[in-house]
């Protein structure tokens, strides 16, 4: 594989590229599954396919020259930098699928402490009180206005 | 064109009561606090307001309605330019120059900038209105799809100058989001991608996908940052700078022009609207500017072009509206649904037969938009508050916000969770220099350009040209869209020679 | 504050089964206490702004009124009604959340092709009012006169029109009816499928498809523009002109109504919670019988008359038993 050791593999690239070459083929396959009718695939089939010939136009992307410095979005980046991202996408997830069931009152104040947290803020009286008042703000704000109540569990 | 008797008419309709310009102000402030709250729609906020006119006179209740309109339509350009939120599809092309002006601390001159252009577009799309109304409603319902898929690809022109550097990564994202706004129920019936899950047959949620890609992406990324704004000395709030951006705004008179021709044409056609005619006016002004290179960087530019034609496609739908008596969305339903309740049936003959309240109804747009001016800097002054927030704070509360607002928008976790997805897809993106506002256009784009171009192939039997050549609408957008792209390369090639010939120049009279 | 406290209990109520299970508190026990005692939530599973929507906020007032309680509502659109459906099915029987749906052509649908987790009896439908009806319209400036020409037309060249209309719908099941009728094939026709009925009926009243079948009330508006030829209905609807089916067809004909919008109930709440079930039957009775309401609706374009629950449900399973009919057409197009 290495026959070049001037190239490196930029790896979260790489992951990326797979994972939208994966949707483009899965839908595909799965538009095909639904009808080959033209009304089905007249607009889907053409741009999948352009989507992966473009797919294949970026791959050398993912193989930089070591010297080319363009590659390198994580310049200054420290590996605690990027772990406090991930934790962070963790928080968001968790309030995304547990709103519905644990409440809003709870999911949004936990994500808040938690984020708060991972964002930097590191007096707890402080992180717990603005959690607290922002969570009952945006309750009973967003809640007025919108044609559905949020479900919650303790407000 | 404009009857002097309808006019005068007009006025006595406005003077008889007083009373119903004290709706004009609770009417705007409401419409700028919703249309300010990601995912909550002008709909939304018009369908609440409802109930409380039926209660109402005539005048009163559309002077409040229409109020509410007009205020919600700039009230969404507000988190585009602090956040990047596009809270509704008619902000999107703010977002692409509002908030990197706003990062380099011009939120200031952003927000004076965007509320100008908004009131003027405004105010041009009625004045438009007066005299378009007849000729645009001639058009509008003549419309085939085969011109709504010219409308749709010339949308998709933008991508090419979204993809910046990178170009195959930029049309990557922009095939993508095409793809992925396919996902669903297509319009012929047959259904793909949704993995069975029964809120994906709509397709993708758009408003919680667009705000995961363009604002939550990013806001993952500064997690490491201390403040929206680096430079500390750039953090102030200033009154001065705000009215500076409004100033700016009236310099560029040809681009606010065009934005508001835009959005009125494409504001009049049913269910295309704000969400499209923002894309477009970017897109050309961006194409026609000498420094069309530093656009996306927070080239004011961008910003005009984009409000002055999203709050003029009000306009447009308006002039729908009314001539036709047919909402071009649910915006217009609602008004709909209130002159119903006041024994008015809009149609052709409502027109013919009500001038005065269609001027009526023109006189009190211009008289919100200037009100809007004034409550609008207060408003933009207060909200500007939030580039002092500390990111440690700001970053929780926003993320929740667009949490709250994806929710409100599809009223179920289907909001959340696609805004979970689709923020990690976007800081991946950014991360590796996939431009996310080429997958934005697409993903807006594709759910048009396939139905059209499904519904031009079932229309045709197949045969696209000789039903093309049967369209003159359709070919003259294709034209107008080649010329547009051809006038581009020409100056284009003239700027470049002038350049060459001014070194050269230079050159000769160093060497002399 | 006192309006926060009655918010509160308004969002309580909708936490729904959870919070209900939660407590322990069976919802009959609530229920016997005087019902209602607390505001009731009206599921729409459209969005804001469309027929159902504008029913269920004009109509609002007067059930309100005559339930004594608030009536919150609530828009869950999406998928063809059926995540609202799901979502109405999914909250306890207890009276404190009802429904307004076009009942036709939607929960058939969503049983007959979307794989929807309920059946038509797990409703119940107290009335529906708006009964609307096919309408096979031209522009008023095609040389179309009559549905004769159309039909002769397609028995000579299927694919001399263009036809639109929407993709699983009653007006798909009716033109199917009519091709059949007069040996045109339908295969051949040059279907143009539209997302919903207002951009149809655009293209009809445009000119853009040469003929369209739509439902007939959301025509009012585009009167002008044109040109009723044959209404899927036995007795002429909203003065339009044209043939009606019955003289195109012939006596007792096959053919679908369109969307059947009102007001519906858990079926299951008749022995789970039989006094409340009457009460509310017996309130939106009286507030459809309510002379302002009829005038506040009929001024709004929307209906209000009263076919009671027995009518309305057969009314829904005749329309039902028809689609079922036709499930291939409606499955794929």
């Amino acid at each position: 594989m290495n026959t070049k050791p001037r190239r490196r593999i930029v790896w979260g690239h790489l992951l990326l590229l797979i994972v939208i070459v994966g949707v483009v083929i899965a839908y595909l396959l799965d538009t095909r599954a639904a009808s080959l009718r033209i009304n089905n695939l007249l607009l889907v089939q053409p741009a999948s396919i352009l989507a992966l010939i473009l797919a294949a136009l970026v791959l050398p992307g993912i193989f930089p020259r070591s010297e080319a410095t363009e590659e390198e979005p994580e310049k200054k980046e420290t590996t605690g930098d990027l772990v406090r991202v991930f934790l962070l996408i963790a928080a968001l997830a968790g309030l995304a699928f547990s709103l519905e069931t644990i409440g809003f009152d709870i999911a949004t104040f936990a994500f808040m402490v938690v984020a708060l947290a991972i964002c930097g803020e590191k007096r707890w009286w402080v992180n717990l009180g603005f959690s607290a008042i922002f969570t009952v703000a945006l309750i009973y704000g967003y809640g007025s206005i919108t044609p559905f109540p949020f479900p919650l569990t303790i407000l | 064109m404009i009857e002097f008797t309808s006019v005068w008419g007009a006025f006595a309709l406005l003077g008889s009561d007083l009373n119903a310009w004290l709706y004009l102000l609770p009417g705007l402030v409401i419409g700028l606090v919703f249309g300010a709250m990601p995912g909550i729609s002008i709909t939304m906020a018009m369908a609440f307001a409802l109930p409380a006119t039926l209660y109402m006179d005539f005048l009163p209740a559309i002077i409040f309605l229409t109020a509410i309109y007009t205020g919600a339509g700039f009230g969404g350009s507000v988190p585009a330019v602090l956040m990047g939120i596009p809270g509704t599809s008619s902000a999107v092309a703010t977002t692409f120059d509002g908030y990197p002006m706003a990062r380099k601390g011009q939120h200031n001159q952003a927000l004076g900038i965007a509320l100008a252009s908004s009131v003027i577009g405004c105010l041009m799309s009625y004045l438009l209105l007066l005299f378009l109304i007849a000729p645009v409603s001639n058009v509008v319902l003549r419309l085939g799809p085969l011109e709504m898929f010219a409308v749709a690809v010339w949308g998709m022109l933008l991508l090419g100058s979204l993809a910046g550097s990178h170009l195959s990564r930029g049309l990557l994202a922009g095939v993508f989001g095409v793809l992925l706004g396919t996902v669903g129920m297509n319009t012929a019936g047959f259904t793909r991608g949704t993995m069975g899950i029964p809120w994906l047959l709509d397709g993708i949620p758009q408003i919680p996908a667009m705000m995961g890609l363009l604002a939550a992406s990013q806001l993952i990324g500064l997690i490491n940052t201390n403040y929206l704004i680096t430079d500390e000395s750039s953090r102030k709030i200033s009154f001065s700078k705000i009215v500076g951006g409004v100033r700016m705004a009236l310099s560029y008179p040809t681009i606010i022009f065009r934005g508001s021709l835009i959005g009125v044409i494409i504001g009049a056609i049913p269910g295309v609207g704000s969400s499209i005619s923002n894309l477009l006016s970017y897109s050309e002004t961006k194409r026609n500017a000498p420094d069309g290179d530093t656009f996306g960087q927070g080239n004011p530019k961008g910003v005009i072009a984009a409000e002055s034609a999203n709050s003029s496609s009000e306009g447009g739908a308006m002039a729908t509206m009314l001539a036709l008596g047919i909402p071009g969305g649910g915006a217009t339903a609602i008004l709909l649904a209130a002159f119903a309740m006041h024994n008015i049936v809009g149609g052709p003959s409502f027109i013919a037969n009500n001038k005065d309240i269609v001027y009526a109804l023109i006189f009190s747009n211009f008289a919100q938009a200037i009100l809007l001016l004034f409550v609008g800097l207060g408003f933009v002054y207060v909200a500007s508050y939030v580039v002092r927030v500390p990111l440690r704070f700001l970053i929780p509360s926003v993320l929740v916000v667009a949490t709250f607002g994806a929710y409100a928008i599809e009223g179920s976790a289907a909001g959340p969770i696609t805004l979970w997805v689709f923020s990690v897809l976007g800081w991946a993106m950014v991360r590796y220099s996939y431009p996310v506002a080429a997958a934005v256009v697409g993903l807006l784009l594709g759910g048009l350009l396939e139905g059209n171009l499904l519904r031009t192939n079932q229309i045709s039997g197949g045969d696209f040209i000789g039903y093309g050549l049967e369209r003159p609408w359709a070919l003259l957008i294709f034209a107008l869209m080649l010329g547009s792209l051809m006038l581009q390369t020409l100056s284009k090639r003239r700027r470049r020679k002038q350049t060459e010939r001014e070194a050269q120049a230079n050159a000769a009279s160093e060497a002399s | 504050m006192h309006s926060k406290v009655s918010r509160r209990n308004v969002l309580k109520a909708t936490a729904g089964g959870v919070a209900m299970a939660a407590l322990g508190m069976p919802s009959i026990l609530r229920a016997q206490d005087g019902f209602p005692n607390r505001p009731i939530n009206v599921i729409v599973p459209f969005d804001t702004g469309g027929y159902n929507d504008r029913l269920a906020r004009a109509f609002a007032p007067f059930l309100q009124e005559a339930l004594g309680q608030p009536l919150t509502i609530i828009n869950r659109g999406g998928a063809g009604a059926l995540l609202g459906h799901t979502f109405f099915l999914q909250q306890p029987d207890d009276g404190y959340t009802i429904l307004c749906t076009s009942a036709a052509p939607y929960l058939p649908l969503n049983i007959l092709t979307q794989d929807a987790s309920f059946a038509l009896e797990d409703f119940y439908m107290v009335n529906l009012p708006s009964q609307d009806y096919t309408l096979l319209a031209t522009s008023s400036g095609s040389d179309i006169q009559t549905i004769d020409d159309v039909i002769a037309r397609l028995k000579e060249d299927p694919g001399s029109l263009s036809v639109g209309l929407q993709p699983a719908s009653a007006d798909l099941v009716n033109f199917s009816i009519l091709c059949e009728a007069n040996d045109i094939d339908m295969e051949a026709v040059r279907i143009v499928t539209y997302d919903g009925g207002g951009p149809a009926r655009n293209a009809v009243a445009g000119g853009v498809v040469d003929i369209g079948l739509v439902g007939g009330e959301g025509f009012l508006p585009l009167a002008e523009q044109i040109r009723p030829l044959l209404t899927f209905d036995v007795r002429q609807r909203d003065g339009w002109e044209g043939a009606l089916v019955n003289e195109v067809l012939g006596e007792d004909p096959d053919f679908v109504v369109g969307s059947q919008r009102g007001w519906g109930l858990h079926a299951s709440m008749q022995e789970s919670n039989p006094e409340v079930f009457s009460t509310l039957v017996e309130a939106i009775e009286t507030a459809s019988k309510n002379p302002a309401a009829i005038e506040a609706l009929k001024n709004q374009q929307l209906a209000t008359d009263w076919y009671g629950p027995e009518e309305s449900n057969q009314m829904l399973a005749r329309t039902a038993t028809v689609m079922e009919q036709y499930i291939d057409l409606l499955q794929g197009t």
